[in-house]
Order: structure tokens, then C-alpha cells, then sequence
């Protein structure tokens, strides 16, 4: 089987029997299906991305300078709260950036609110902030009256539908020592922060459906999967039939 | 095991009917029904490990070499879905979203290597361990001592996460602290891997790999039919619940899609979940790549799956149960991401608080209003899974410890029954220190088990790629690679465990960001590799018997 010649020598890339050259061939194949399959796709999508803003972003922008200066008009003001809570409602937010966006939550809501309702969430407010501190279950009777409360007083004052997501959450986003000012500190973080949370790597790849999944993550998270499983049964299947076919026993 | 197993379920039942209030809790307590699911199982382990246990060092080590190719990927799969796979990938893509995909390509497609670069060739080569192998191959004890140690060290880090992974469910069912719950789990399963030893580890994967995917799709199934996407086949109906998290669900206009606290199943549009590595969640192109390479790489040269390929009969057994074994594992693979998804949605008012992300795949079934039995044993596969990974981790490195540095370099004479004897003693140490370190709570369980894939990609991956392709390779190069890959090792190790600790070395964030715990394989198995070919090139060819096996056993 081993000529004299090659001196029990092997290489992968320099075969010295017919089997080696039969399986290198093979899984050459199969790797460089392999890492165009991983690797290529992912540096497609890199290389296709394009930073895209979400609306909320574009909206902040266009009011931010003027709510920094303290000249916003009221619906500016509401733009500002919406963007602002739009961003605290979201999956991955950082504390400290939470705690930056509800001050402006928290102010925005007390400047859109005329004299009579400026007392009444106020008071609202500091009554659920004690519910709160006293709660020991979400669902404890005080804490969850004290929420609705609060909620029916400042839904109207932003703007919100009732029942929408943003409505369900506002009420947690607001506190009774934030509402006179947006410190100079949290305009610096809600600044920054605004636009790491609200611009996205997408292109087609991205924004393409593809079995309700978006593309490239039905590509990676359950093709990927497939076309690995069908490589090892290629080279299994490939590998007995030449065994086979070459009489070796294993 | 009837005798065992009826009285407890009878004796229990009232018990587990009337826990399903006190369940749905999200946190502490101790939860009748989930506990007694939990005892029985591993009552059914331990019986199982007594009934088909070690007779001889043959059976402790390969298992008689009598187990078949679906058997065998059965187990390939029950050894890899630990606790990182059932708890810590549903964790990882829910702290980071798209990112977490990473691990689940890196712990797939490793496979592929795997099969076609080493398993068939591994089976010819005859050994028992990694270390064995390389020892061989290398013609060195000192490599085959330092083999032998790395696989230790493997092992170690690689439970380290699985304890975790034990402690954390422990926790949520028996409602102990974290420390009494890992030093509890950590107790049963160092017992039952006592008694077994790798025949009865391997029957018990067998049931584990069951047990583990039941418990596991089950909730899927339920909450894609009570959130009304496509239930079918819940891997696929996922896709709308990524969308959905991706633009936004205002509100669920149904009163019943509520969360097991009353939060309507509505989120705010959140494309940073799905989007590929978004600013928002902190991870680069780059961290992806690395991560996934360095994970795929790890998985062909970790000693626990390579010890796999021995305990089939033929090298086309060794191949085939890499098929199966994959299949097994891709239905975990795929479903993981479904209870991120889910959970994403379910705990996205602020309300919920924050979640430990390591029992997100538990919290979510809960959160979901899932019966509190099923969520028990959805709690209880979990601990199967790490068990599963637990008692094959032991064992190799108990292996390692015995085989290897015990009989082969301490005392070749050693009988039977003393090289048992250090196995167990290795078993027992072993089991020690990583409960030490997983007490610690260094990291993620995903990531703590990285760390084992990126340790094994810069030492033993180049070893058993070079030593089975290219006859070149020897000795010298072997040692020079291991230095290499090592050096790579060590810096990263001790530049995140002095991190940890708050000390601040040179260069802190360079080599924390190029050289993080999790993926510094992505060069050190590289600079391994070339380190290999260069010295080997450079010094003394191989000895002509080497060549000869290698041609002429593992290459016919």
C-alpha cells in the first residue's frame, strides 16, 4: 500500500494514496462550504449594513436642541416624551440610562400638565411611590389602585392610548423627584444614549422575511443547523460508499 | 426500579397537585411538585448507574466499546446539552440577542470538524483518552503528563458552569441559597458517577438525552399554541415572536395573552434583539466571529467528546454517531432561542424586574402560565442536562488522572483495582475544586463554559489535528505549539480573573476585548498551529514507527 518511496510520510495536502487523495478532496469541499456558509454570510451581512435610525430617533432629533434650551412648544415637549419613553420601554436598556430617560419622562409629563392636573399627579405619584415601597407582591391591592390611579391622571396628559404598551408602562417611568428639571448630567446621558438604542444594523438581509423570521436570523439560527447536520451526512454517506466500493473494512 | 419509583409518585402526587399555586412564584420557596420530579429522576439515575455499573477499568473508561451508533449519539448528545446548552443559550441570546447566535453556530458547528477532520481517525487510533493519544503520537510521557493535565484543567472549567447550571435549578426548586444548593447537586451527582463509571454514565445519557429533550420542548409547544403562533412546530412559529420583538406589539387585543403577573404580551419595538451585533447590546462584528470560531475549534478538541468516539466498535460507528449525535443536539439547538424569544416579551414590563438570565428558560415557562408540573420538569431537565455533562466531565478527567499520569508515568504496575481506585480518588478532587470555583459565580454559564472550548482549541485541538494529518509533526513541534497556545491561555485567564478581582493589569482593555476569556482560541489555536509546523520543520523528523501506524492504521 506504501511505496518505498514516500517513506510513511502523510500529508493532508500532499496525499501519497488514492484513499488520501479521496478524502482530501472531500473535506476541502465540505470545509469551504463549511466557512462560506458561516463565515461568509455574517461578513455579507457586515459588509451590506447600513446604520438606520428608528423613527423615534428622527423625532427626538428634530425636538432635543429645543428642549435642551427650554423653548420647546407643548407638542414638541410631547414629541421629546415619547421618543424618550419609547426607549425606556425597550428590551435592553442600561440603568443608568433608564434612570436619565425617566427624569425627562418625568418632567416632560409635569411641563404638558396644566395647574389643577400638575397637583393631582403629583400627589398621585408620591402616593404610588409610597405603594411601591410598601408592596411586597406586584399584585398587592394598594400598590396595583395607587398604579391604576396614576395612570388614568397622566395617560391623557402625554397623549397615550389606554391598553398600548407605552400607557403600561409610564407610570413606572415617572418620579416625584425628577419632574422640576432635566439635570444638566441626564441631558449629557439621554444624548448619548438616544442614539445607541435606536439605530440598527439593517439591509436587505435584515429587513427580507423569510418563514416569519427575519433572513439572516433564520439563516443563522436554524439553517446553519440544517446545512451542518447535511454536511456530516454527505461526508458519511460518501465515505462508506468508497470504503465500499474499495473492498476496506473498518 | 417499579418498587422504587410507584410509592414515591403515589406518596407524592397530592403533594405535587397541591404545589401548582405555590410554583408560580417566580423565586424562592421550596416547590413540592417540581422536587419530587426531581428526586424521582435522579432516583432513576442513580439506579440506572448502580444496575449497569463499572465491573473492570475497560468498562470504567470505554464502556465496553459496546454501545451502537444511534446509542452513542444519543449520548454524544447527552454528554454536550448541559447546562450551558438547556439554560445558558437561551440566556446568552436573551441578554444579547443576535449575538448569543454565536454560540449556538460555535457549538454546532464544531461537529462538522470534528467528523471530518478526527473522529473516524481517532476510533483507528485505539486509545483511551486524549491524553493517551497524544502521549502516543508524540512519543513523549512528559507530553502525554502535560496531555493529561490540560484535560484536568478542561474538565474543571467546563463543570465549573455545569455546577452552576446544578446550583441555580437546586436553588429554584428546593429554595436553599445558591452555596447549599450547588454543594448539594454537586454531592449526588459525584456519587452516582462514583458508582457508574462510564457504562452506567453512558446508560444514563441514554435516559438523560430523553428526559433532557421532553422536558425541554414541551413548554414550546404550549407557549406558541397559548400565544397563537404557530405551535406545530414551535422552532419555526419563533419566527413571528422575533418579528414581533423586532417592530413592536402595541397591545395584545386579547384579555387571556397575559403573563403569569397580568402584563398584557405587548412589547416596545426593540430591533436591537434581532439585529446583528446592535450598539445596544454592547457586542461587536468582531466578538461574533471570534466567538464562534474559537467555540467551533474548542468542540473538536475537547477530551470529553473526543473520549466519545472510543466506546463505538468501528470507525464508521465513530462517524455515524456524529450524524446522530449532531441531529440529537440541533433539536435543543434550535428550540433554545424560543424561550429567549418568548422570554423577551413575557418579562418586557418593567414590573417583572430583573431576571437572573441563567434561569430565563424557567422564568419564562413560568411567566407564561405554564403548569407548575411541567415547569418543574422543565426545572428538573435542566439539572439532567448539566448531570449528563457533569458525570462525562468526571469521568474524563478522572480518566486523565488515573490512566494517564497515575499508571502511565507514576506507577505503570499499578493493578486493576488501584487504577479504579485513583479514578475515583480523581473523581472526588475533581468534584471538590470545581465547587470551590463555582461558588465564585464568575460568569454566565455559556461563557464560563467557553472558556473550557477556547482552553482546549489552543492545546489539544492543534495536537490531534496535526498529529492525525500531517506525519510531520513531532515532538519538538508539539511542545512548541502547547507553549504557545498555552501562553495565549494563561494571559487571557489571568488578565479576566484579575479583572474580576478589580485589578487593573497593562493593556487591560487591548487584551480584554482581543483576548476575552470567552474566544482567545481565535488566535491562540492559530499561533499553535504555526509554532507546531515551524519547530517541526526545524528539528528531528518523527520516528519512522509513528509514520508507519499513522499510514497504516489510521489512514487505511
Amino acid at each position: 500500500m506504501v511505496s518505498e518511496k514516500n517513506d510513511y510520510h502523510i500529508s493532508f495536502f500532499r496525499p501519497t494514496t488514492p484513499r488520501a487523495l479521496h478524502n482530501r478532496n472531500m473535506v476541502l469541499w465540505l470545509v469551504s462550504i463549511w466557512a462560506v456558509a458561516i463565515f461568509g454570510f455574517q461578513i455579507a451581512l457586515y459588509v451590506l449594513e447600513k446604520p438606520t435610525p428608528e423613527p423615534e430617533l428622527t423625532a427626538f432629533e428634530k425636538v432635543w436642541e429645543n428642549v435642551k434650551a427650554g423653548n420647546a412648544s407643548i407638542d414638541e415637549i410631547k414629541t421629546f416624551a415619547h421618543s424618550t419613553l419609547h426607549v425606556a420601554g425597550k428590551v435592553f436598556i442600561a440603568s443608568e440610562h433608564r434612570a436619565a430617560l425617566d427624569n425627562g419622562i418625568s418632567w416632560a409629563t409635569m411641563q404638558l400638565a396644566d395647574s389643577a392636573q400638575k397637583v393631582a399627579i403629583g400627589n398621585a405619584l408620591i402616593h404610588f411611590e409610597e405603594a411601591t415601597s410598601n408592596a411586597k407582591l406586584v399584585t398587592d391591592d394598594h400598590y396595583v389602585t395607587s398604579k391604576l390611579k396614576l395612570k388614568a391622571l397622566v395617560q391623557p396628559v402625554i397623549g397615550l392610548q389606554p391598553g398600548t404598551v407605552l400607557s403600561e408602562i409610564l407610570p413606572l417611568e415617572l418620579n416625584s423627584s425628577l419632574t422640576e428639571v432635566i439635570t444638566e448630567e441626564n441631558k449629557a446621558i439621554i444624548e448619548a444614549c438616544m442614539p445607541l438604542y435606536t439605530i440598527h444594523n439593517r439591509s436587505v438581509l435584515t429587513d427580507t422575511k423569510f418563514l416569519g423570521f427575519p433572513f439572516h436570523y433564520f439563516y443563522t439560527a436554524v439553517f446553519l443547523l440544517i446545512l451542518f447536520i447535511g454536511l456530516c451526512y454527505a461526508y458519511c454517506v460518501r465515505v462508506d460508499a468508497y470504503n465500499k466500493r474499495m473492498s476496506i473494512a473498518d | 426500579m417499579k418498587k422504587f419509583i410507584l410509592p414515591i409518585f403515589i406518596l407524592g402526587l397530592p403533594q405535587m397537585l397541591n404545589a401548582a399555586t405555590a410554583a408560580t412564584q417566580l423565586e424562592g420557596g421550596f416547590k413540592v411538585g417540581p422536587a419530587i420530579i426531581l428526586i424521582t429522576i435522579l432516583c432513576v439515575f442513580v439506579l440506572v448507574g448502580i444496575i449497569f455499573r463499572a465491573k473492570d477499568t475497560n468498562d470504567f473508561y470505554a464502556a465496553g466499546r459496546s454501545i451502537s451508533r444511534t446509542g452513542s449519539g444519543m449520548a454524544i448528545a447527552s454528554n454536550w446539552m448541559s447546562a450551558a446548552s438547556f439554560l445558558g443559550m437561551a440566556a446568552l441570546m436573551y441578554g444579547s440577542g443576535y449575538h448569543g447566535l454565536a454560540y449556538v453556530v460555535g457549538w454546532t458547528g464544531g461537529y462538522v470538524l470534528l467528523l471530518i477532520l478526527m473522529a473516524g481517525q481517532i476510533r483507528k487510533y485505539g486509545k483511551y483518552t486524549a491524553a493517551d493519544f497524544i502521549g502516543d503520537r508524540y512519543y513523549s510521557q512528559t507530553l502525554r503528563a502535560t496531555g493529561a493535565i490540560i484535560a484536568i484543567l478542561i474538565s474543571i472549567s467546563y463543570c465549573v458552569g455545569q455546577f452552576a447550571g446544578i446550583g441555580l435549578m437546586f436553588k429554584w426548586i428546593l429554595g436553599l441559597d445558591y452555596t447549599w444548593s450547588v454543594i448539594i447537586g454537586g454531592s449526588v451527582v459525584l456519587v452516582y458517577t462514583l458508582i457508574s463509571g462510564m457504562l452506567g454514565v453512558t446508560k444514563n445519557m441514554q435516559i438523560q438525552y430523553v428526559i433532557i429533550i421532553v422536558s425541554f420542548l414541551i413548554p414550546l409547544f404550549i407557549l406558541t399554541f397559548k400565544f397563537d403562533y404557530f405551535w406545530i412546530l414551535p422552532q419555526i412559529g419563533y419566527g413571528s415572536v422575533v418579528s414581533d420583538i423586532t417592530n413592536g406589539i402595541q397591545s395584545a387585543g386579547v384579555a387571556e395573552m397575559v403573563n403569569s403577573m397580568g402584563h398584557s404580551f405587548a412589547i416596545t419595538a426593540s430591533p436591537e434583539y434581532s439585529m446583528p451585533w446592535d450598539p445596544a447590546t454592547g457586542k461587536t462584528y468582531f466578538q461574533w466571529m471570534a466567538i464562534a470560531f474559537s467555540l467551533m475549534i474548542g468542540t473538536a478538541g475537547l477530551p470529553h467528546v473526543i473520549q466519545r468516539f472510543y466506546v463505538v466498535p468501528k470507525a464508521s460507528d465513530a462517524r455515524w454517531s456524529v450524524v446522530w449525535g449532531l441531529f440529537f443536539i440541533c433539536l435543543l439547538y434550535w428550540s433554545a432561542p424560543v424561550y429567549s424569544a418568548f422570554g423577551k416579551i413575557l418579562s418586557a414590563h418593567p414590573e417583572v424586574g430583573k431576571l437572573s438570565k441563567d434561569a430565563i428558560v424557567v422564568y419564562t415557562a413560568q411567566l407564561g402560565n405554564i403548569h407548575p408540573l411541567i415547569v418543574g420538569l422543565l426545572a428538573a431537565g435542566g439539572v439532567s442536562a448539566a448531570f449528563s455533562t457533569v458525570s462525562g466531565l468526571l469521568v474524563a478527567g478522572a480518566s486523565a488522572f488515573s490512566h494517564d499520569l497515575y499508571v502511565k508515568v507514576i506507577n505503570p504496575k499499578a493493578s486493576p483495582k488501584t487504577q479504579l481506585l485513583m479514578a475515583r480518588l480523581g473523581t472526588v478532587a475533581m468534584a471538590f475544586i470545581v465547587t470551590m470555583i463555582a461558588l465564585l459565580q464568575l460568569g454566565l454559564i455559556g461563557q464560563l463554559v467557553a472558556v473550557a472550548f477556547s482552553l482546549a482549541g489552543c492545546t489539544i485541538f492543534p495536537l490531534f489535528l496535526l498529529g492525525i494529518w500531517w506525519s510531520g509533526s513531532n515532538r519538538q513541534g508539539a511542545f512548541a505549539g502547547l507553549i504557545a497556545g498555552g501562553l495565549i491561555s494563561i494571559i487571557s485567564i489571568t488578565y479576566f480573573v484579575a479583572g474580576k478581582q478589580g485589578v487593573v493589569l497593562p493593556f487591560h482593555d487591548f487584551i480584554s476585548y482581543y483576548l476575552e476569556a470567552w474566544y482567545f482560541a481565535w488566535i491562540g489555536a492559530p499561533l499553535a498551529i504555526i509554532a507546531n509546523i515551524v519547530v517541526s520543520l526545524l528539528t528531528k523528523e518523527t520516528p519512522v514507527e509513528i509514520r508507519k501506524f499513522l499510514i497504516e492504521q489510521v489512514h487505511s
